[in-house]
């Protein structure tokens, strides 16, 4: 029997839910994305918390909060401790997106699900692979193959391939087979005939015709004329995602018509983003490679595009018309949420969507169609603590730091048995503690750090009358000869020039600058207030597809190539779930499974195989015929076994049955009939037929469409009177397959 | 085999084509006992992989090409370029515009990006003649477009060709490339250093043992001092000679090594301010334009570098590093350090500052790079008393001449240790002087003593031969694999190849397996026949050995079933019909049926005499004895007839005894004996008569 294949859904089926899936092969358990969504419900992570111990390995396909979010929580909370795979892109715009999703959080909620250093942990946990890298993983999970491959949609994007025995598991969602301004189409179609393929159904429904050029043009002119007209136009955007193409498209369009009006960029990690993109164009598109190996010029050197990373600078800009892109996409949270409410009011403003909102989030809300007239948004913000607030908490704080310092003291205390007039000594310092504390604008970031110092440097040895700084009296030793010296002091060490080097680095010293904003928040005491207010939505409301995923009828053609042998389906409404199933059932392959959360299907391929030994013989006497990549032959073998134990396949001592004769090819009625005009014969498609010369019929009998495991072999049907055209005709038919 | 050069044996095996097919051929067209011009061949199972593409740095024009005129270039299949250097990549253009090369190419993104930058650079600044140049700028740019590229670890297949790179070290973007041939590995290091240095990260060591390594041996048995030593050694005489105020000559290659010294450059610069009023001067328009490289393929570098770029800072922006475009611009006045290309000294702005300083006993000349047999910098080491400058005069030659080597060519304790962790079972050594790469050999020799592990350092165009018996192994799957088959049972079906893969499948199998599908042709044709029915059966009774009647169950019109073949219908009292699906026997019998029905239409029928047809049986049988004999002949020539109307068959002094009755073969060789019993075997299906069972 095969690979055992289990595909257990733990969030993200039957809906537009984040994506997250269980898939184990022969017991090893992969969980393939973790994805969460931008209200960051710990409920929907219920089904991931019971299995995150058991999983084996992580593998991330996109960089967004729907395929990665959930992984610092998951890592923090639910004992997720797996090893992590993904590409460098997908790494590094994840880590981003999830600094970014964090600081907005935080600016607006206490939000304590996770931490910033909690992002850093998790993510310290990826292994980054390249595209076609072939990852053995070792261990439990012997033999196993893993391997991204390009999915286009977002940068670093991957369509993972899981290989044991030959057999192929192959994860793809959020595709995009077209090729774009930075990014290559999927290389899905390349694979055929997988064991396995898990892909989502997310727009089966949606057969949106795609005109870029058309489309990309609207875009310019829609926001052209807004601006024109004295009004702001606002693209909620995600942190690292479908952004770059955007800023592609509108670099371009503003060189062409020579716009001169700004253009922001607005994340808490925006200037950080564009940097690590401007060394990611190996992952781009073949075209952007081309031309930085030509000319040397990066697309993401932007001459019309500042990025922000505070939204003062912004209200800083100069008045007058502008674009500005913010996170996040869904209007939930972060910098996109506070402009839109500041525009949403103005009748010439827009507000420009490319991508649909998550599930009930305001972004959703306001594509419905007609557009709400008003909506109800929390506007929360932090403000400093002043008057009593602030006194309040500093009692609490100074009251928690007491305590403290008094546990502290009593285990030193214990440890070291000393006596109890140090605690009075060490009294006067605890209030040192607090007065500094008392001035935040002193104390600045460095508050934690202080109080480090004050209290480990300043308590007192046991042996002490007062407190005073420590002294230590080095002693040299003498001897004959002078004073004793460590050979080991004048040894030059190697690493000298490393560590000089190193000490620059600290390994994610990027966040610090964009976080440096937040960090003072840490520090400071602080609290969120927030208020209900009800927007009316005057401005122009747009919506247009840019989301780079393949559309419906693509994704069934794309489906229908690669021909699974077993087809699982995940991620996308009811309906479209419900509407690609029946059409895949149909025309793709004969087993479809769309599994319901926490249910586990068994797609354990139902193949047979044993593995056996060509000998010389054997091969001196094969005649193989080429058919494209393959080569093709009929065999007739003996089995033997070797010395080895395998079996092996010898000729036959005698003479083998004649068996029946096997036509291989495959017939395009359109292009036989292209074929024969060529050869002067007159064709034309009659009800289904095709009419060759005046008296043959050549017809495809059955349903051909299918390519699935239900059909048979192809069969075609010739019939005329007894004539040279017959014969004729044959011929040419016989030309197009090889007998076997 | 592509190859069929002049130092290749070209003898034919007795054994049959496989073991042709095992041996791996390995030749070094250039690069072999030599540094420069690097370019290996190697051939196995009928595909062909050349890895690099270089030009020997001492010679110009069509001598500083390897040897291609020993390969046939149409037949290479893959050709990989290892890093940018030009020993390395210069004669890429020549190869893809001049020759018949028409397989695909593969550099890494780093590497394509500077190939384009050095090589146009390189056809600008080389000083030979019009007819002397190998190419030119447009082919540089035409070749850019057959070049594609392949990030690290990417595993790339070409026509069964397997291939994937790792990080060499040594430059930006330099690759060592493992080639998988139908399970054969070979591992070609090009030039590669173990050791991190400022940007660089150390090369990796394959998970693979590979079967082949193809290794450099610069360095032959050489140990590098460590780093720390070369980069003191190097700033010191740095320092003390601008102190005593004389002027500091670097002369570089405009990209790889160089921009590590300027690291180090401007980090000694930056820790001592007594220094910070000398200029350090880097003359190579080439290297600046190449800086926007540097900037973005970060990835390809080490952790420190990157978390640099983390921390914001570019570590490529220098500051106290000023370039110069030409010695026109440079300004000499007082003491100054200036790295200038190229590293040989054979021309250009180094060559120029070279002149006008070497007789200045304050002057140094710091040479940090690997020194090239035959370039004015090897001959300056020994320090001669005089040199000849550029103009032809001779001077006398009194700067101090120091050689710190910086070059990212990995050591003998490196090579030694690098191998140790691979255990490849073939070592090939190329790429380094004839005496260092013997001793080298030697070493290694012993160091492998106790392994059976085989070391060549073949010169070039000497072809090093392997065997590889590769058992090639098919999966039995779909219906045919259900069962695992006792030994002696027959396996029938399909033998599907793709690549270097074998599967075993029922023919309706087929289209689950891979993308081809398998279609059965039903056939119809109608026939005028007047005649009756009945007359047809008898006629065909006559031919055929089976002949059913019966009636179509649905119309009810008569029908015969002949050879349960082919279906015969009478649809109307003026046609009839035949039925049968595709396949040769059925064309035949059903042509037979044709032409007797027209044979009735056109003739009264003949009562056939019975001696008659027994005549015929006994001359058939005599047919078949000459046909035999005649095919025999025409395919083995010698056949003469023996005892017990056995047949003798001579080839080339093998004698085999075929019995005609049994078709047993009797001969000591093993391969004459199967080719005779397999042509036996198809003449006579081919001459007997069609049987029955055959359905």
């Amino acid at each position: 029997m095969g690979t055992s294949v289990q595909v257990t859904p733990l969030c993200g089926v039957y809906n537009e839910n984040p994506l997250s899936y269980l898939v184990s092969i022969d017991d090893f358990n992969f969980l393939i994305d973790c994805g969460w969504h931008d209200h960051f419900d710990p409920t929907i992570l219920q089904p991931l918390s019971k299995v995150a111990s058991t999983i084996d390995a992580v593998l991330l396909s996109y960089p967004d909060t729907l395929h990665l979010g959930a992984l610092p929580y998951a890592v923090k909370q639910l004992g997720l401790s797996a090893p992590v795979f993904t590409t460098e892109p997908t790494y590094r715009l994840g880590l981003l997106t999830m600094y970014d999703q964090y600081l907005s959080r935080k600016q607006v909620s206490d939000f304590d699900l996770f931490t910033l250093d909690d992002i850093d942990s998790a993510f310290q946990k990826v292994t980054r692979l390249t595209y076609s890298q072939n990852h053995h993983l070792s261990g439990k999970g012997e033999g196993i193959v893993i391997a991204p491959h390009v999915a286009g949609h977002l940068l670093g994007g991957t369509v993972w391939k899981i290989t044991k025995d030959g057999e192929d598991v192959i994860y793809a969602v959020d595709l995009n087979h077209r090729k774009e301004r930075h990014l290559n189409g999927t290389v899905l179609a390349s694979f055929v005939r997988p064991a396995v393929l898990i892909t989502d159904a997310y727009n089966a429904l949606n057969n949106q015709p795609y005109r870029r050029g058309e489309k990309e043009n609207e875009f310019g002119e829609t926001i052209k004329k807004t601006l024109g007209a004295g009004g702001n136009v606002l693209l909620p955007v995600d942190t690292a995602g479908r952004v770059f193409e955007l800023i592609l498209i509108l670099e371009q369009y503003w060189t062409d018509k020579s716009l001169n009006y700004p253009i922001f960029f607005l994340t808490y990690v925006a200037s950080s983003t564009i940097d690590y993109v401007k060394s990611f164009l190996e992952w781009m598109s073949d075209s952007i490679a081309k031309s930085f190996e030509q000319n040397r010029e990066n697309p993401f050197l932007l001459k019309n595009v500042t990025f922000l990373i505070n939204k003062s600078e912004l209200d800083n800009a100069p008045d007058g018309p502008k674009v500005v892109i913010a996170s996040m996409a869904s209007l939930e949270v972060g910098f996109s949420h506070d402009i839109f409410v500041e525009w949403a009011s103005d009748a010439k403003n827009l507000v420009l969507f490319t991508e649909r909102g998550q599930f009930a989030t305001l972004a959703r809300i306001l594509q419905a169609d007609p557009p709400p007239k008003a909506v109800k948004v929390a506007m929360s913000k932090r403000v400093p603590l002043v008057g009593e607030e602030l006194i309040a908490y500093e009692e609490e704080q100074n009251r928690i730091k007491k305590e403290e310092t008094l546990k502290a003291t009593l285990i030193k205390e214990e440890t070291k048995a000393s006596h109890g007039a140090d605690i009075d000594a060490s009294d006067p310092m605890v209030v040192d503690v607090s007065n500094t504390h008392a001035l935040p604008d002193v104390a600045g970031p460095h508050g934690g750090g202080y109080r480090d110092i004050l209290i480990d440097g300043f308590v007192p040895s046991s042996t002490s009358v007062a407190p005073m700084f420590p002294f230590y009296e080095n002693t040299f030793e003498w001897d004959d000869f002078g004073e004793v010296i460590n050979p080991d002091d004048y040894v030059i060490k190697d690493e000298d020039m490393d560590q000089t080097g190193m000490h620059v680095g600290g390994y994610l010293d990027a966040k610090f600058d964009e976080g440096s904003t937040s960090m003072m928040l840490d520090t400071k005491p602080s609290k969120v207030v927030s208020n209900e207010l009800t927007v009316q939505v005057k401005c122009l409301l747009i919506y247009m597809d840019f989301e780079g995923r393949s559309d419906g009828r693509s994704i069934k053609s794309i489906l229908s190539h690669v021909a699974p042998l077993k087809l699982v389906l995940v991620h996308g409404s009811a309906e479209a779930t419900e509407h690609l199933k029946q059409h895949c059932l149909k025309h793709v392959c004969p087993h479809v499974y769309a599994p319901h959360i926490e249910e586990t299907i068994d797609v354990t391929s139902d193949l047979c195989a044993y593995k056996v030994q060509l000998s010389e013989k054997l091969m001196s006497n094969v005649l193989f015929k080429k058919l494209g990549d393959y080569e093709i032959a009929w065999v007739d073998a003996e089995v033997a076994k070797t010395d080895g134990g395998t079996l092996s396949l010898n000729p036959c001592s005698t003479t083998a049955p004649p068996h029946k004769s096997v036509l291989v090819g495959d017939l395009k009625m359109a292009d036989f009939k292209q074929f024969l005009a060529s050869k002067g014969i007159q064709v034309e498609f009659a009800g289904g037929a095709l009419r060759c010369g005046e008296y043959v019929t050549i017809r495809k009998v059955g349903d051909a469409s299918q390519k699935g495991g239900a059909s048979g072999p192809q069969q075609i049907l010739i019939e005329g009177p007894l004539c040279e055209d017959y014969y004729k005709i044959r011929d040419y038919l016989y030309s197009q397959f090889f007998l076997l | 085999m592509a190859s069929t050069g002049p130092l290749q044996p070209l003898k034919r095996r007795d054994s049959s084509a496989t073991r042709e097919d095992d041996q791996l051929i390995i030749i070094p067209l250039g690069a072999g006992n030599e540094v420069g011009r690097s370019c290996v061949y190697m051939s196995y199972k009928g595909k062909t992989v050349l890895f690099d593409c270089g030009i020997h740095l001492a010679y110009s024009g069509m001598a500083a090409l390897p040897y291609f005129d020993e390969i046939d270039p149409s037949m290479i299949d893959v050709l990989l370029i290892t890093h940018f250097h030009l020993d390395h990549a210069a004669s890429l253009p020549y190869f893809l515009e001049k020759t018949t090369f028409k397989g695909r190419v593969f550099m890494t993104y780093p590497t394509k990006a500077i190939y384009k930058l050095l090589l146009t650079d390189y056809v600008k600044v080389s000083k030979v003649s019009v007819e002397d140049m190998l190419f030119n700028e447009q082919d540089i740019n035409r070749s850019m477009d057959k070049i594609e590229v392949i990030d690290f670890h990417q595993t790339v297949e070409v026509n069964g060709i397997r291939f994937w790179c790792y990080t060499a070290g040594h430059v930006l973007g330099a690759a060592m490339f493992m080639v998988d041939i139908a399970g054969v590995r070979v591992l070609y290091t090009g030039d590669y250093s173990r050791e991190e240095d400022r940007h660089l990260r150390a090369a990796e060591t394959p998970l693979f043992s590979p079967d082949v390594c193809i290794i450099e041996s610069t360095y032959g048995v050489r140990q590098h001092q460590p780093q720390h030593v070369r980069e003191k050694r190097f700033t010191d005489v740095i320092h003390t000679t601008i102190s005593e105020g004389g002027r500091v000559l670097i002369p570089v290659f405009a990209l790889g090594r160089a921009q590590e010294l300027l690291l180090i450059l401007d980090e000694y610069w930056s820790t001592h301010p007594e220094l910070q009023n000398i200029p350090i001067y880097y003359a190579s328009p080439l290297a600046k334009r190449c800086l926007s490289v540097y900037e973005t393929y970060l990835h390809s570098m080490n952790d420190r570098i990157r978390s640099k770029h983390a921390a914001k800072s570019n570590p490529f922006v220098f500051k106290y590093i000023s370039p110069i475009k030409s010695i026109e611009n440079f300004k000499d006045v007082g003491p100054s350090v200036v790295m200038a290309s190229p590293g040989g000294l054979q021309s250009g702005l180094s060559r120029q500052l070279f002149d006008m300083w070497c007789s200045d006993r304050k002057n140094a000349c710091v040479l940090p790079g690997y020194l090239v047999e035959g370039t004015l910098a090897k001959t300056i080491i020994n320090e001669p008393k005089e040199v000849t400058l550029m103009n032809g005069l001779t001077a006398p030659l009194n700067m101090q001449v120091h050689n710190i080597s910086f070059s990212a060519h990995a050591d003998s304790a490196q090579t030694s240790a690098f191998l140790e962790e691979l255990l490849p079972n073939n070592i090939i050594l190329v790429h380094g002087e004839a005496k260092e790469m013997g001793r080298l050999k030697q070493k290694l020799i012993g160091q492998f003593a106790d392994r059976n592990v085989k070391i060549f350092n073949p010169k070039n165009c000497q072809s090093v031969e392997m065997y590889f018996n590769s058992q090639k192994m098919a999966k039995t799957i779909g219906r045919l694999g259900e069962r695992t088959p006792e030994v002696g049972e027959t396996v029938s079906g399909l033998l599907v190849k793709k690549g270097f893969t074998y599967q075993i499948m029922a023919p309706d199998d087929l289209h689950i397996f891979s993308q081809l599908s398998t279609a059965n042709i039903t056939q119809r044709i109608t026939i005028p026949y007047a005649g009756a029915f009945s007359v047809l059966n008898h006629r065909l009774k006559q031919i055929f050995e089976s002949v059913e009647s019966s009636t179509d169950e649905e119309s009810g019109i008569p029908m015969l079933r002949v050879h349960e073949r082919v279906t015969v219908k009478q649809d109307s009292e003026k046609l009839i019909s035949l039925h049968w699906s595709s396949d040769p026997v059925s064309d035949m019998v059903s042509d037979s049926i044709v032409a007797l029905v027209v044979n009735i239409n056109r003739e009264i029928p003949k009562v056939v005499v019975e001696a008659e047809a027994i005549k015929t049986e006994e001359e058939n049988g005599k047919k078949v004895e000459k046909v035999i004999y005649a095919l025999l002949v025409s395919l083995f020539g010698d056949v003469k007839a023996g005892e017990n109307g056995k047949l003798v068959i001579t080839v080339d002094g093998n004698v085999a005894e075929l019995d005609k009755q049994s078709g047993d073969v009797v001969s000591e060789n093993e391969g004459l004996k199967e080719r005779i019993r397999t042509a036996f075997q198809r003449i006579q299906s081919a001459v007997k008569p069609i049987p029955l069972s055959a359905s």
